[in-house]
């Protein structure tokens, strides 16, 4: 099925095209919207710290707003990616990770919208609910290691020398 | 001139040091990456702030994050000096790639805008603008430049590996 997704027509175009708005604009897309999903959770998980506690609760929920926006590039360029190189990306450990990663991300997102972000208590006082300390520090490991991972699909010896085949 | 100034900044200390531990570079990018994300997650934030999203936050709220802004910035600096002094092929990669000059160009414009909305009193004038409220006209032009100028450095960033492709773009 890898094989046949890196065959078609849409990823031989991403693979093959000279054009600057293929391949390289996608890449420039994905690293923006990584720098969107990353750069947001991290402030978000920052305020749950208690660093900037000027930020209200409330704007939090709209930043999260910003983060899905970044996520849907990605998800729309991560596709594109994936598929110009499927048969290598979809059994590579590297990528797998990060994709696991990206998905505990997103989960954690909610997670904190639901028990911090919406939280009655911390709407009108600030005081937020005691899960939200664990909550960000997670957060932000599990973006890190995301970010981690992705750098290493670009690295397959290393990786290979880091943790063996 | 361009050799000269790709010779003098080819460092054979940092290649060895780069060379000699396969860990480091992409070490280096995780790091520059990080950077990258905390300066769009705060300063990109602000910059829309300005231009009237996230309406509930008040502007000044975001000015603690601000030293951290810079401190990913400065980290960038000096990820993306070893990035330069350290690639085995030498500095001319870089010096000679259109890329990278463009990079650098867009760079410097973010910088003088930075030190503009500092130096016009814009920036207290921001942090001093309340939640639901707007920020002074001039401010949003500011705003406008560094998103634009911060994207392209993403871009071209994005391109130093694909100079090729940008040059067939031009037609050059």
């Amino acid at each position: 099925m890898l094989e046949a997704l890196e065959n078609c027509a849409l990823a031989a175009w991403v693979r093959e095209s000279p054009s600057i708005f293929s391949y390289t604009l996608i890449l420039s897309l994905h690293a923006i919207g990584l720098a969107i999903v990353l750069g947001t959770s991290t402030l978000i998980a920052l305020r749950l710290l208690g660093v900037a506690p000027a930020i209200p609760i409330e704007s939090l929920r709209r930043l999260q707003a910003f983060i899905w926006f970044g996520f849907v590039v990605n998800l729309v360029s991560g596709v594109l990616l994936f598929i110009a190189e499927a048969t290598k990306m979809g059994v590579m450990p590297a990528f797998i990770f990060k994709m696991s990663l990206v998905v505990i991300g997103m989960v954690l997102g909610q997670i904190i919208r639901k028990q911090v972000l919406e939280n009655e208590r911390a709407l009108t006082t600030n005081v937020l609910p005691a899960s939200a300390r664990s909550l960000a520090i997670l957060s932000l490991c599990c973006w890190a290691l995301t970010l981690i991972s992705g750098r290493l699909t670009g690295y397959p010896e290393l990786v290979t020398a880091l943790f063996g085949s | 001139m361009l050799e000269h100034i790709s010779a003098a900044l080819t460092v054979a200390p940092i290649q060895r040091l780069v060379n000699g531990h396969a860990w480091i570079w992409p070490l280096c990018e995780t790091i520059h990456y990080v950077g990258m994300s905390l300066l769009v997650g705060i300063i990109g934030v602000l910059d829309l702030r300005i231009l009237g999203l996230f309406r509930s936050l008040p502007m000044g709220a975001l000015k603690p994050l601000v030293p951290l802004a810079m401190a990913a910035f400065v980290g960038n600096l000096i990820t993306g000096v070893i990035f330069v002094t350290g690639t085995d092929s030498g500095a001319s990669f870089y010096i000679e790639n259109l890329s990278f000059q463009l990079k650098l160009a867009v760079l410097l414009v973010a910088l003088i805008n930075l030190i503009i909305f500092r130096l016009t009193g814009l920036e207290e004038a921001v942090y001093a603008t309340p939640a639901g409220a707007d920020a002074p006209y001039s401010a949003k032009v500011i705003a406008v430049v560094s998103l634009v100028a911060w994207t392209f450095t993403i871009v071209f960033g994005r391109l130093l590996m694909y100079n090729d492709t940008l040059l067939l773009f031009l037609g050059m």
